[in-house]
């Protein structure tokens, strides 16, 4: 039976053909009938007004068909309604594209050119001329923290007394700061829109949220759900930077709407940094202290993060805080700096690989000042249950994920002074960090279709960004239902199918999973019912199996092909649609996925550049779906904890406030000489309590504490703590 | 080898040129748009010009292009991704910055790697292009993009193509010996997923494995 | 982009004057840089004259050294025999530069030519005097952790981001250049300017001339040669700072020697005065740090640039060493 295959095997992506042969469709890649091209104006100042725009000679240029700016923009009925911040997933105002003449921030679209070309749309872009009246603008957070305000959304958190570290015997009381970092996937931000009629639109979208999409631009355009179609089968990466309706996304349906024609709207590179969201800056003080045996005693944690004038971007910098450790007194605020720039976003781990930077540096530092060994220290502070809450993990195998990695890493070979270990010029470090991340469920439905041929579909309006949902799906069902895995074939990516939330928050697989994982059992059950053997219809659950495409009574007395069943009812296929709803049995505990990084880096003694040299990275995110695509998750975030680590940094002129560094050869992301053997260690205990599958979520949480493992392994390496990332020659040299 | 004969607006695929004719006869229908904005009218006024400039402005480019001889006609300032993912419907060729830093974009010409975002159309009259289209053998995949597959070489799939035609590349130029090799010549291939070091595997696999790359 | 004339001339003779006709002509070779700049809209030709079709495409032995033909890949010369043989540091300093693409497309001449990458270079809505004369120099006062530390002046602290022209300028190399008043061969030293008053102009190449190769001439360096790069990413990156470095060793004396550094400066910047207190000497690492203290003479920082006043040091000793086999 090699057409089996079981949740955890390692098959290969189901789309990786379309992928390899270049036939898979991004959203810029339908060429439509009459499919025009929009290249967006961007303003030059950070804040102020548009004075004029100057559109004639963009009008005249060869090929063009529309100018659009808020002078001439068709409207957005959704932009004159009242701010219902309720439904809203950020606080405020969300910007207005060709609203107004206001200038919120650097690069913010002014106009569309629209022509029969690229290259055509792209000149005329270039000629469209704008006037500014500008005003002062501030984009330096830290000359700034002062003007900090309390987020709407986020309530300070305490246990036991605030600032209790301070009276620890042994202490540690700094501050640790975050760039800007910018999601950067390889694909820009693209959407081609069509109209049918005045009432009827279709995006092909980078999105990670069909439905989000579907929802915002009808509410935006005043349209039924129903009548938006956001069709994102293939989307070229994300890493949160897809999780809203951005400015590319209206521009499309406003120039649709304007030319009569399908427009494609990309955005350039530059584009990419200013107008889709970034992780904010962190300036973050954080205080910890403990007993010199190493009890956590206390700790305090201040954090700041950056904000747009017209939202309140938050984002979870403190959770790592709160959770990670048994500490009876802690005390967390946050708090923003509203900057003359555009809104931040949810970024690969939001908030947490920030926030974890400062926690697991600064578990580092006091474990140098107790003379701990750094992974010893976590040991001892092993919270049993979520200190956070009190409530009982519905898993934890972090203790399991510091045994197997140290092991694996040779932690033990360490020596524990800085800079006592070298290899020729080069200066070798160790360091590790824990991580802890939410493993949540939500609500998602699921629709599977049996034919009478013996395939199986099965549908969600879940997009796949890259992590391999799509796969494990088809997995789930195939295993579910003991069907070939040839003949099963899952469809997604289109908000026409079944409701799905968006693939971000690591809780995909926990939320669609399940909705798969029921309607199979809801499809199982109906076959069950239909089937005409009495022995069958009349057998308990769990004396029957369903594996090769059959039925079967356990004790093998009975077996009937599932394809009979349905020629037997006279059914061309068998339907079944079901609901999952979360699970609420998850309110009594506390749901997280947990990792321990350990990495081993070269410090050049006398240029101060570092690279990664090893890394094994432990991870407890219950139990594994698909092995090899598990896997690929793990050295994802590994990349990117590299890149955060070493030479991520979006830096901005704050006398223009604009970026300088707007591009992929300005602002570094790691290439493949970056990234060094990379051991993943998966613990692959099922969850008992989040899903059926026994899934936690994976593809963020190998990320969270990693930059502090390669900031601690630095330290040991030179015995130079740096606390301000990223850790660039200049710091060290 | 095969040779088709593209219209002026540099069309060779039959579809894509209806889809261009019907352009054309329908521009001239927009301006009866009422409903649309004041500048469509004079964009679309300006669209008289546009045939006439067109004749000034797009040069005659004869090019092989996954072994099927094109003669085309574009504009000077088209790049050769422009004209595949445009024009020719090859959009397996990836423009991921359009600036030359990520390698998304890298096709083969006569044979050697390179950039197509950095690389006019027009200059490369008489020259072989390879693109990920053609790089299969009918249903037959080359042995990089099954290596790619098993190893699981890709996430998101955006920087895929770029990598495999760089992976083939690569194996050709010698210049796969060594892990420590193969990292340093993919560099010009950004893969943001971070596929990395599967991409090395399936490379060593292929350059390993013996067969004709 | 603007639209542009072009033109693909097969004949030298013709190039030169399709160039001279209009002064907003420009060469286009691998097209790297150019199209680059075109489309930041910093470049904006009217006209290309694409050269690659003339024939300059050969790398030859001359009676007094390596002659390279400006139209020949990066890459090709990277892994050129004779280059490798006789030449090994501009090999070294080749392959570290961009890409494996990049390399195959971009030629010598256009390497040479090469712009900077000075962030308010490529941002038309900041000011930059080099790219608009008069504007001001952005980064003086700006963000200029990647900026000079030599050679720079009040208008101007870009550096030149080449990779190769450090070996060509540590090797002696000259450029041979064609124009209307035929041929001439300027010494690689003198052929990329300092931003002095005209930050506009990177070289002393004439507006009508064409490069037509490099020549450079037979040295003993074959053996201790190490180009060393310093950048934060491990490849595919513009250098912080980078050392060329070459001796000639015989019983540990120092016979001669040559260093050259990259991203210090408006262009190639050679370290005559360093050389000088190397050649002589015996090999040691304190040999090595005397030359570079000697090397950092009138260096100063902005900003956000003091890192290179420890780094260019510290790399300069590095290089060395390992050019010397001490590593």
């Amino acid at each position: 039976m090699h057409s089996k295959v079981d949740i955890g095997d390692p098959l290969d992506r189901v789309e990786s053909r379309l992928k390899v042969t270049g036939t898979a469709k991004y959203a810029a890649e339908y060429n439509l009938p009459n499919e025009v091209y929009g290249v967006l104006v961007t303003s030059t100042i950070a804040k102020g007004r548009i004075k004029s725009i100057d559109t004639k000679a963009a009008q005249r240029a060869t090929g063009v068909l529309s100018i659009i700016s808020h002078e001439n923009a068709p409207k957005v009925p959704g932009y004159s309604a009242s701010v219902n911040n309720e439904g809203a997933r950020v606080y405020g105002q969300e910007f207005r594209l060709f609203f107004d003449n206001k200038i919120y921030h650097n690069h913010q679209p002014v106009a569309l050119a629209i022509a029969d070309s690229f290259a055509r749309a792209d000149y005329a872009a270039s000629l469209v001329k704008v006037e500014y009246e500008p005003e002062p603008h501030d984009t330096d957070m830290r000359d700034s923290l002062e003007k900090a305000i309390k987020p709407a959304r986020h309530d300070d958190y305490s246990r036991g007394v605030a600032g209790a570290f301070k009276s620890a015997p042994i202490q540690v009381e700094q501050a640790y700061e975050t760039p800007f970092q910018v999601h950067n996937p390889m694909e820009p931000h693209v959407t081609t829109a069509v109209w049918e009629g005045n009432d009827k639109v279709t995006v092909y979208n980078k999105t990670q949220a069909t439905k989000i999409s579907q929802k915002e631009i009808a509410k935006a355009f005043d349209l039924s759900e129903e009548n938006v179609r956001a069709y994102s089968p293939f989307v070229g990466g994300a890493f949160g930077s897809s999780s809203r309706v951005w400015p590319q996304e209206m521009a499309a349906i406003m120039g649709a709407k304007a030319t009569g024609k399908p427009v494609q709207v990309v955005l350039k590179r530059d584009q990419v940094f200013n107008m889709v969201g970034y992780r904010p800056r962190s300036v973050q003080r954080f205080g910890i202290g403990a007993s010199a045996d190493g009890t956590l005693t206390g700790i305090t944690h201040e954090a700041y993060g950056s904000t747009s004038q017209y939202e309140q971007f938050t984002e979870r910098i403190t959770d790592p805080t709160k959770s990670m450790y048994s500490c009876p007194n802690l005390n967390a605020t946050y708090r923003l700096v509203r900057l003359d720039m555009s809104t931040p976003c949810w970024t690969r781990g939001p908030g947490e690989t920030s926030g974890s930077f400062a926690l697991e540096s600064a578990m580092d530092e006091l474990a140098y000042k107790l003379k701990m060994d750094p992974l010893q220290l976590r040991r001892k502070n092993f919270a049993a249950k979520d200190p956070e809450n009190n409530k009982p993990w519905s898993s934890n195998y972090l203790r399991e994920c510091y045994e197997a990695g140290a092991k694996r890493f040779g932690w033990s070979k360490r020596k524990s002074e800085p800079r006592s270990m070298r290899d020729g010029d080069w200066l070798i470090g160790m360091g590790m960090a824990s991580g802890v991340y939410k493993a949540v469920r939500d609500r998602a439905v699921a629709r599977a279709k049996l034919s009478q041929d013996g395939s199986l579909l099965v549908q969600s309006a879940v997009a796949d960004t890259g992590p391999g949902s799509a796969t494990i799906f088809t997995q789930i069902a195939a295993d579910a239902m003991g069907i070939d895995v040839e003949k099963t074939r899952f469809e997604w990516g289109d908000s026409t199918l079944p409701y799905a939330p968006g693939q971000f928050g690591s809780h995909t697989t926990a939320s669609v999973g399940s909705a798969v994982y029921e309607v199979c059992k809801a499809l199982k059950q109906r076959l069950q019912q239909l089937a005409t053997e009495q022995a069958i219809q009349a057998a308990r659950t769990e004396d029957l199996l369903f594996e090769n495409n059959a039925i079967s009574l356990k004790d093998g007395s009975s077996n009937i092909p599932y394809t009979d069943i349905l020629k037997q009812q006279s059914l061309p296929e068998l339907e079944v649609i079901k609901e999952s709803e979360g699970n609420p049995a998850m309110e009594k505990y506390s749901g997280k996925s947990f990792c321990a990084n350990f990495v081993e880096v070269r410090v050049h003694a006398l240029t101060g550049e570092v690279r990664v040299n090893r890394v094994v990275s432990a991870v407890d995110c219950g139990k594994v779906m698909n092995q090899k695509t598990a896997e690929s998750q793990v050295y994802g975030s590994v990349v990117w904890g590299i890149g955060i680590a070493l030479m991520e940094e979006g830096i901005i002129d704050h006398r223009y406030g604009r970026h300088v560094n707007n591009d992929l050869a300005k602002y570094y992301v790691p290439v493949n000489a970056d990234v060094p053997d990379i051991e993943v260690v998966v613990i692959d205990k099922p969850d008992p309590v989040l899903d059926p599958m026994g899934a936690k979520g994976m593809g963020e949480i190998p990320l969270i504490g990693f930059s502090a493992a390669v900031a601690n392994a630095v330290y040991h390496a030179t015995g130079k703590r740096i606390r301000e990332l990223p850790i660039t020659p200049e710091k060290l040299v | 080898m095969e040779e088709q004969k593209a219209n002026k607006e540099g069309q060779s695929e039959q579809p894509h040129n209806d889809t261009r004719r019907d352009f054309l006869k329908q521009s001239s229908l927009l301006t009866a748009l009422v409903l649309t904005p004041p500048t469509v009218f004079n964009a679309a006024a300006a669209r008289l010009d546009e045939k006439v400039a067109e004749k000034f402005e797009k040069v005659p480019v004869t090019l092989e292009i996954n072994r099927v001889k094109q003669k085309l006609s574009v504009e000077p300032r088209v790049t050769l991704l422009d004209l595949l993912r445009e024009q020719l419907n090859l959009t397996g060729t990836k423009k991921g910055c359009d600036y030359g830093q990520c390698g998304a974009c890298t096709v083969h010409v006569d044979g050697v790697r390179v950039n197509s975002c950095l690389t006019f159309a027009v200059m490369l009259d008489g020259k072989k292009i390879t693109t990920i289209e053609g790089l299969a053998e009918g249903d037959e995949l080359h042995p990089m993009q099954q290596a790619f597959i098993k190893h699981d070489g890709f996430q998101c799939g955006y920087c895929t193509p770029g990598q495999i035609m760089s992976a083939v590349a690569c194996v050709r130029e010698g210049h796969a010996n060594s892990e420590a090799e193969i990292r340093e010549y993919m560099s010009g291939n950004i893969c943001r997923c971070g596929a990395y070091p599967n991409i090395v595997k399936a490379i060593q696999e292929v350059k390993n494995g013996g067969q004709k790359v | 982009m603007n639209q542009f004339e072009y033109t693909r001339p097969t004949k030298q003779k013709a190039a030169l004057e399709q160039k001279a006709k209009s002064p907003a002509t420009k060469f286009i070779a691998g097209g790297t840089n150019l199209i680059d700049l075109m489309k930041h809209g910093v470049e904006n030709p009217q006209k290309l004259v694409d050269i690659n079709r003339l024939p300059l495409h050969k790398i030859e032995q001359t009676k007094t050294g390596l002659r390279i033909g400006a139209l020949v890949a990066n890459s090709t010369v990277a892994e050129d025999k004779q280059v490798l043989e006789k030449f090994p540091l501009l090999s070294q300093a080749l392959v570290s530069g961009a890409s494996a693409q990049l390399r195959h497309m971009a030629t010598v001449g256009g390497n040479i030519m090469q712009r900077t990458r000075c962030y308010y270079f490529y941002d038309t809505a900041l000011p930059c005097n080099k790219r608009e004369p008069g504007s001001g120099c952005g980064a003086l006062e700006g963000i200029n952790r990647i900026h000079a530390i030599f050679g720079f002046s009040d208008k101007c602290i870009a550096v030149h981001p080449s990779d190769m022209c450090v070996a060509l300028a540590a090797l002696d190399a000259k450029v041979l250049v064609t124009g209307p008043n035929g041929d001439r061969s300027i010494s690689f030293l003198d052929f990329h300017r300092l931003p002095g008053d005209q930050p506009e102009k990177d070289t002393n190449l004439g507006p009508d001339e064409l490069i037509l190769a490099v020549d450079i001439p037979a040295s003993p360096f074959t053996k201790n040669v190490h180009y060393l790069k310093v950048r934060e990413r491990a490849s595919y990156a513009f250098a912080l700072v980078s050392v060329a470095a070459a001796l000639d060793i015989e019983n540990n004396t120092i016979r001669n020697a040559r260093l050259a550094m990259g991203g210090v400066a408006h262009k190639p910047w050679r370290l005559l005065g360093a050389e000088k207190a190397l050649i002589g000497k015996q090999v040691s690492e304190e040999v090595f740090q005397q030359a570079a203290a000697v090397a950092m003479q009138g260096a100063k920082a902005f900003e956000h640039n003091e890192y290179k006043l420890k780094l260019a040091p510290n790399s300069i000793v590095q290089a060395l060493k390992n050019a010397a086999g001490m590593a």
